[in-house]
């Protein structure tokens, strides 16, 4: 009887199929955009959280910020030399330390001029982040010491400054910290970025490149703060909380005035953010699958009243008040599980395309598969139900009548 | 509405007495809310299993009302009506239901099929109710349609058959679950002369096949075919008369259809 009421169903679905159509609909924007737009959200926080593993979830950044608002002291800023004994007191934790510390600004070589941003490392950098060097070498450890203007440079810098790729042993003029003077070119590589990399590069004519960081110092030598990697498989809770108390004895100060930020909190922080803003503009999209819900009650009722007459034939051959109910309630099921897979087909559709077209992995969750189809038949059911119950109560003479 | 079943169901009950249909001072009040009006008065009538009546009447003469009553549509007011030894007076809608699939063959004046579905699946649609399984509905169903003389238009749509035709697929329909009455009204209403020749014909030779059938019309020549001509005048039965039916040959027929376009 089941199999009957589908085919039925399906019969009379069939028998007005522009009808059908357009009252699925509805139901096919609504699915296709919570689809679309929640597939959307989870591609952005996979993306994310993927930037964040690029990066390194055990990154962390630490400086003192009274907590009260009160002033800086001058030995709240890090040393040189105060980082080196930071790096020995935790040497079985810590991979790799330096100060968080970027310069941009213009570089000139004759008539050639680019706008770079670099970024000021240690000499052990490559330990944590991988480096493409194509000619020449990396930052050294004598280059930190000595605070040498050497410089490893991005291969298309290299190209727009000096005309090749090879730039080893070349210099070229700018202005950093005030001071302007001759840099040497010691390295040049090559920079593979991943898609989102690309779309957050602020621009597309600034190059990038690697500078000591012990050439970024504030005035006094001080460096605002400490950026850190911890070994892999490091309890960045625990170790947050060793290391903060270090720092304040270190620095005479209470353990609330240092603040410890690694990007394992960050991510976890943004994912939520991601995770709530995208469960909300689903939610709106849902609306829309309401609507829908409300367009099958509507085209039920005018389905209900032109086959009246149906309806009285089938009561007038023994079928009872629940036969006609089923069959009703099915159809509008049925009607809206079909918007349901449309629905499935156009939003998933879309989002694979755009990720096509971008180039980037994207993320369909089966379960926001699953969630749209039960709510999509619980819409066709629900809205089913005024339609059907007032086909089912029909009087079999009345119907008969009906014309 | 999902009441729960009786230990045993109305239609299965064992009655083989001879009466078919035994209507005792049946009446039926219509309560339109400002007053009431009285359909049919005391009627008392009883039809025996293999009978062809026609039950005859002006409009307003309470023939609708009685082949409502009769086809389980409606129950009674007051009195009985025993189908098949079924007391209808007391059943629930639901119950009806079951009595008009199991003990009533319906035709209707303006066929009443089912449109955009094929001849076969209206004919299976009261075994569908009934409960019986796809595959013997299908072969019951062909069988039917054969029988009434459509074995070569199974899927054919009812818009796609002629009058006539329809109203073959609509017998077939009727006798899908065997039903111990086939009640027929006004089964030509719709019909040229030649096609109500054919349908009566139908009929009669469905109740020389042992059928009990009740037609229920206002036109003299339909009720001539059949062997009992009850009457009915302003809700009360005034003539219960036997019938010596008219032999019908084609030529006949074929007369009575040129007569029959004549007048119009």
């Amino acid at each position: 009887m089941l199999l009957e009421n589908m085919s039925m169903a399906i019969h009379a679905i069939k028998a007005n199929k522009m009808r059908s159509l357009l009252t699925m609909l509805g139901i096919i924007i609504g699915i296709g955009a919570v689809i679309s737009i929640v597939s959307i959200g989870d591609t952005m926080r996979f993306m994310v959280s993927d930037l964040y593993k690029n990066v390194g979830t055990n990154l962390a950044y630490v400086y003192v910020w009274p907590k009260d608002g009160g002033d800086m002291r001058s030995g709240d800023y890090f040393k040189l030399d105060e980082m080196e004994r930071i790096k020995e007191a935790f040497k079985d934790e810590i991979v790799y330390m330096d100060s968080e510390a970027n310069v941009a600004g213009e570089a000139i070589k004759g008539r050639n001029k680019i706008k770079y941003k670099f970024e000021g490392i240690d000499s052990n950098y490559p330990d944590v982040k991988k480096i493409n060097i194509i000619y020449g070498r990396n930052i050294s450890e004598a280059d930190i010491k000595a605070r040498k203007n050497n410089v490893v440079l991005e291969a298309s810098g290299a190209k727009d400054l000096f005309g090749t790729e090879n730039a080893i042993g070349k210099t070229f003029r700018t202005t950093i910290n005030n001071v302007t003077s001759y840099y040497n070119v010691v390295g040049v590589y090559r920079l593979d970025l991943t898609p989102i990399e690309k779309m957050m590069q602020e621009s597309n004519d600034t190059r990038s490149g690697y500078i000591p960081y012990s050439l970024l110092v504030w005035p006094d030598d001080n460096l605002f703060n400490i950026r850190f990697y911890a070994k892999e498989g490091t309890n960045m809770t625990t170790f947050s909380d060793k290391f903060t108390s270090y720092i304040a004895r270190t620095k005479n100060r209470e353990k609330e005035d240092i603040t410890f930020s690694s990007t394992e909190d960050e991510m976890k922080s943004v994912d939520s953010v991601m995770g709530g803003l995208s469960a909300a503009v689903g939610g709106i999209a849902a609306i829309s699958l309401l609507v829908g819900g409300i367009g099958i009650m509507n085209i039920m009722l005018v389905s209900v009243t032109e086959r009246t007459r149906e309806i009285g034939i089938r009561k007038a051959l023994g079928a009872k008040t629940q036969d006609v109910l089923i069959q009703f309630l099915t159809e509008s099921a049925i009607l809206s599980a079909f918007g349901g897979i449309l629905g499935i087909a156009v939003g998933a559709g879309l989002v694979y395309l755009g990720g096509a077209i971008l180039g980037m992995h994207v993320v369909v969750k089966p379960s926001v598969i699953l969630t749209a189809v039960s709510f999509s038949a619980f819409v066709g059911v629900f809205f089913g139900i005024y339609p059907a119950s007032k086909a089912a109560s029909a009087d079999p003479i009345d119907a008969l009548r009906y014309e | 509405m999902w009441k729960k079943k009786k230990s045993q169901p109305v239609h299965e009950t064992e009655y083989m007495g001879e009466d078919l249909i035994k209507l005792v001072d049946m009446v039926k009040v219509y309560d339109t809310g400002t007053i009431k009006v009285l359909g049919l008065h005391r009627v008392n009538l009883t039809i025996k299993r293999g009978e062809f009546v026609a039950i005859m009447g002006q409009s307003g003469s309470g023939k609708s009302t009685l082949m409502n009553v009769l086809g389980c549509l409606d129950r009674p007011t007051m009195g009985h009506y025993y189908l098949d030894g079924i007391d209808t007076a007391n059943l629930e809608p639901d119950e009806l239901s079951t009595v008009r699939n199991r003990k009533i063959g319906f035709v209707f004046q303006s066929f009443n099929l089912i449109s955009r579905t094929s001849a076969l699946k209206n004919v299976e649609l009261p075994m569908t109710y009934a409960h019986v399984n796809q595959k013997a509905r299908e072969q019951r169903a062909k069988e039917l349609l054969e029988r009434v003389g459509l074995g070569t238009r199974y899927e054919h749509m009812p818009n796609e058959l002629s009058g006539g035709q329809r109203q073959r697929v609509a017998i077939a329909r009727a006798l899908a679950n065997q039903p111990p009455l086939i009640l027929a009204d006004e089964p030509t209403g719709n019909l040229d002369t030649a096609s109500s020749v054919e349908i009566m014909e139908l009929f009669s030779q469905l109740h020389k096949e042992g059928a009990t059938v009740v037609v229920v019309t206002h036109e003299e020549d339909i009720a001539a075919f059949t062997e009992r001509i009850i009457r009915f005048r302003d809700g009360k039965l005034v003539s219960d008369t036997k019938n010596k039916p008219q032999i019908q040959t084609e030529e006949e027929a074929v007369t009575m259809q040129k007569e029959g376009s004549h007048a119009d």
